[in-house]
């Protein structure tokens, strides 16, 4: 309006100037001084003034018009947009609904067939007897294999309800990532998956057989664990046992070997300090790299063997077998005994440090987590092609139960045990102790998983579909089994993380988010602090991010 | 704290144990929010960290208080164009004095004063005077809390003056220590080794953040040189440093981005890093009495109490190179009842193995963090 008319305007003006006559009349008339002519003309122009200027209004209230028509479009348009999303969101969230309500009836029909629930030790036995077979084939025979022999045996065992829940449980992850892949085309970190799955099931295929692979462990830990436990140890226990003989076989060693010996309490030491020198990034690259610099530096040392370590069979602190791959920097059965006692130095600095410090200050796993996705996934420091990060994991499966699966009781001795609530000198720690221990390895564990390899050239160790399912496997816990102890950890894990869990996930995670921060404490049947921290989560994302979910 | 009519308090309770979580729920339970910018609580604390501190501590626990206002009254901290503006106030005495006599600061209304770290802020030549004046200039009918850690016999005494017919919670000597800190000793051989020592301990455990007080300000900027030459990222925080960068650098450390913090005594008190898992002494703390050099007491526990915060563990080693600085040490022990564990700089691999069963010990005190969950089992 500003800049249409009066630029045309005031030449029409000009040129209209003098009405009825031309320039040259103008010029002669007799009158062409008068005062009379004078007036009159002042008082065309005065008109013609008036004219324009009320064509301006005119022009300019059309335009305010247009303007505010087209606002009221856009918003309606936005408006439609919007309730559009809602429905979908909507519709999204019935169907999750549907399933959730389906997966509850199904668990709650479940929980009715063993009675003797609370106790878990003494009538466990029987049925683990059978189960766990299945359970050992199903993760010797590695991913690819695990859902025939999990799924077969199903109906075969008496008390099918010990599978029957797995069904629905596995059925909702890969439900849930189906609609992922419908309405994210392109996450970056999937493209990722292991070689083994075809990129467009990878989800599915990825995210089922880890709950299976746990799965019959987590599941039957419901009504069985402790029992379970004690007679098939799983692999995860295994590794840290072997960790521990691998401790004392170089400890041994350094007796013998004074090279050995010299470099040893050093290179340790030198590692743990490098992890709790870490800093919070805050978004300054760069910040850890002479931490990380070291800390690379001194497994290289280990690796090139100079103070000369026993070699060591790798398969004893791996959680699959693996064969050989063409073109892996490490493919011998066996590694230096020092390099793999470093790693295994290296992964207790993490899980110490988020104990320790990420406790009390949760956000300092973070950088901790970088540290650790970037070390174990160096090249030099693979075996056969795949990270060492399954030493970290038994060490996690021991100190934090809950994140694979595992449950129990916070009231029974045997369910403490289980959910890896420590003792010292014989007596159980306090809880807010352990609360501050679940907190620092749940917020540890999620720094490890959620961590963005697309970037990178290098092979994502512990990719977020491991976030993905350590959250289902806490989150289908039925609801009277549900303890203080896996909200505090889940609450640890979604804190913080929001965004780069939605980053990697979409819409996904946020119905996980709403299942895990809305549904899941609702479900508690036990009200704790913890139970309500979790849904204080959900109030303060929508509060401070205006993310509602439900 | 809270009975009507009130009544002043003399409060005793270890480190870290919620001292300002009383007094701050007593300042918000009395005060009118419904005049959110008259001045009715004023609280006073010995440095302007531990007052701003205090004043965030009284926003997170008021969040969702109305109309509630917490001004500090600390240099730099108030507008000079408009004095007070707020019904909480805390700041440092000196400050709060100037602000009272520039009439910035309507103090006719204030119902409760709060002394925090009250045994050195009375105990002070220049502090005590301050407060002392500041109080005169207050109501008379006002209710006066006053906290510490520790409140040696002669500052108590004062203290009751200064408070009339308080309340007193007070413990005994032996019973200040807080048992989640596991107490050790470094022993050195000389003190050219210190620096080299400092930086070996950070390989014997696992540390989050730590703190280390030394003497002088010349010793804490050779020991944050050789600390960053060895990859930690250092804050270094002595009198030397203006205000606003002081805070600044405390603001760092806080927020993680260092996690070793180098200090003179400025910091010795009141302030609470959850994640400060090491505390040194890298000289062990002296003050002067009748013109003698005698250990500090009170200062040693409140160092070591920026550790083991909220019934966490920590560790805190002090150094000892000489026969004086040795005897202080034990002197110090001796006061407080506590077994110092030693520690030799010879044998790292044992030295470490001596400190990890030291934390595993005192994780396993039985006497440690008793709680509820115990009993019911």
């Amino acid at each position: 309006m500003a800049n249409s008319s009066p630029s045309r305007q005031p030449t029409n003006h000009w040129v209209n100037g003098s009405p009825q006559r031309s320039g040259l009349d103008e010029l002669f008339a007799e009158d062409r001084n008068s005062e009379a002519r004078h007036r009159y003309l002042l008082e065309v122009a005065k008109q013609e003034h008036e004219r324009i200027r009320k064509e301006a209004e005119r022009v300019y209230r059309e335009q305010l018009k247009r303007e505010e028509l087209q606002r009221i479009a856009e918003e309606r348009r936005k408006e439609q947009e919007r309730i559009r999303l809602e429905e979908e969101r909507i519709r999204h969230e019935e169907q999750l609904a549907a399933e959730r309500a389906r997966l509850n009836e199904l668990k709650a029909k479940k929980i009715e067939i063993p009675p003797p629930l609370p106790e878990p030790e003494p009538p466990a036995a029987p049925v683990t007897n059978g189960t766990t077979p299945a359970a050992q084939t199903a993760k010797q025979n590695g991913p690819v294999q695990t859902n025939g022999p999990a799924t077969k045996p199903a109906p075969a065992i008496q008390s099918g309800g010990l599978f029957g829940s797995l069904g629905p449980k596995t059925a909702t992850a890969p439900s849930i990532g189906g609609l992922l892949f419908s309405s994210q085309p392109t996450p970056p970190a999937q493209s990722q998956l292991p070689p083994p799955a075809p990129p467009a099931s990878s989800v599915p295929a990825s995210t089922t057989p880890k709950p299976n692979g746990v799965g019959p462990a987590s599941e039957s830990s419901r009504s069985t664990a402790p029992s379970e436990a004690q007679i098939a140890p799983d692999r995860y226990i295994e590794v840290h046992k072997n960790l521990k003989l691998l401790r004392k076989s170089v400890m041994e060693q350094a007796k013998t070997n004074p090279a050995l010996k010299a470099r040893l309490g050093d290179m340790r030491r030198e590692i743990r300090k490098s992890v709790g020198q870490l800093t919070v990034a805050s978004g300054v690259a760069g910040v850890n790299k002479v931490q990380q610099q070291k800390i690379n530096q001194l497994l290289r040392e280990a690796l090139s063997n100079q103070v000369q370590s026993q070699p060591m069979e790798v398969s004893n602190f791996v959680l699959e077998p693996r064969n050989p791959v063409q073109g892996a920097v490490n493919n011998e059965a066996t590694l230096p005994s020092v390099f793999l006692y470093l790693i295994n130095i290296f992964a207790k600095a993490a899980i110490a440090q988020f104990i320790n410090e990420a406790g009390s200050r949760p956000e300092t796993a973070d950088p901790v987590g970088i540290c650790v996705a970037a070390t174990l996934s160096e090249p030099d420091f693979l075996w056969r092609g795949k990270s060492l990060i399954d030493m970290l994991l038994a060490k996690f499966r021991v100190v934090c139960p809950v994140l694979f699966g595992h449950r129990g009781s916070e009231k029974t001795e045997q369910g403490r045990a289980r959910i890896g609530w420590w003792k010292d000198g014989g007596r159980w720690v306090s809880e807010q102790q352990h609360m501050d221990r679940m907190t620092g390895l749940g917020a540890g564990f999620a720094a490890i998983s959620l961590r963005n390899f697309a970037n990178s050239k290098k092979t994502n160790p512990f990719p977020p579909r491991e976030y993905w399912a350590a959250m289902a496997r806490i989150v289908n816990t039925p609801a009277a089994d549900i303890s203080g102890t896996q909200c505090t950890v889940l609450k640890a894990m979604v804190e913080g993380y929001e965004q780069k869990f939605i980053e990697f996930y979409g819409t996904a995670a946020l119905a996980a988010l709403r299942t895990a921060l809305v549904e899941f404490p609702a479900r508690a049947t036990q009200r704790s602090p913890a139970v309500d921290a979790l849904q204080v989560v959900a109030q303060r994302l929508k509060r401070d991010t205006g993310l509602v979910l439900g | 704290m809270l009975s009507d009519p009130p009544t002043n308090m003399i409060a005793q309770s270890q480190s870290g144990t919620g001292k300002t979580a009383a007094f701050v729920l007593t300042v918000l339970s009395r005060v009118d929010f419904s005049k959110p910018t008259q001045p009715q609580a004023l609280l006073l604390a010995p440095s302007r960290e531990l007052a701003r501190q205090i004043q965030g501590v009284i926003q997170t626990i008021g969040r969702f208080v109305d109309n509630l206002i917490v001004e500090a009254a600390i240099p730099g901290g108030i507008s000079r164009e408009t004095g007070v503006q707020s019904a909480v106030v805390v700041g440092t005495p000196g400050t709060v004095m100037d602000l009272i006599k520039r009439r910035q600061f309507n103090v006719s209304q204030l119902k409760l004063l709060v002394i925090d770290e009250a045994d050195n802020m009375l105990d002070q030549q220049g502090l005590g005077d301050q407060c002392l004046r500041v109080k005169n200039l207050l109501p008379r009918t006002i209710q006066i809390l006053l906290f510490s850690a520790t409140f040696p016999d002669k500052v108590l005494n004062y203290a009751r003056k200064f408070a009339p017919n308080a309340n007193e919670i007070k413990l005994r000597h032996q019973e200040l220590t807080v048992k989640g800190i596991s107490q050790m000793y470094m022993d050195c051989p000389d003190e050219s080794r210190k620096y080299d020592i400092l930086c070996k301990l950070y390989g014997l455990m696992t540390i989050g953040s730590s703190v280390i007080f030394v003497k002088t300000r010349e010793s804490a900027n050779e020991i944050q040189r050789r600390m960053e030459a060895d990859g930690h990222k250092v804050s270094v925080l002595h009198g030397a440093h203006e205000g606003q960068n002081r805070d600044a650098l405390l603001d760092d450390f806080r927020m993680g981005r260092s996690k070793v913090l180098i200090t003179t005594n400025v910091l010795a008190r009141g302030i609470d890093v959850s994640s400060v898992s090491m505390v040194i002494n890298y000289d062990i703390p002296m003050k002067m009495v009748r013109g003698r050099e005698e250990p500090d007491m009170e200062t040693y526990l409140h160092r070591i109490g920026r550790t083991g915060r909220f019934g966490r563990v920590g560790v805190s080693i002090s150094f000892v190179y000489d026969r004086k600085s040795f005897e202080a040490l034990s002197q110090i022990a001796d006061f407080y009842g506590i077994d110092l564990v030693q520690l030799s700089p010879d044998d790292w691999d044992a030295t470490e193995q001596k400190v990890q069963d030291v934390i595993k010990s005192s994780r396993a005190r039985p006497d440690y963090a008793p709680n509820v969950i115990d009993k019911k089992d």
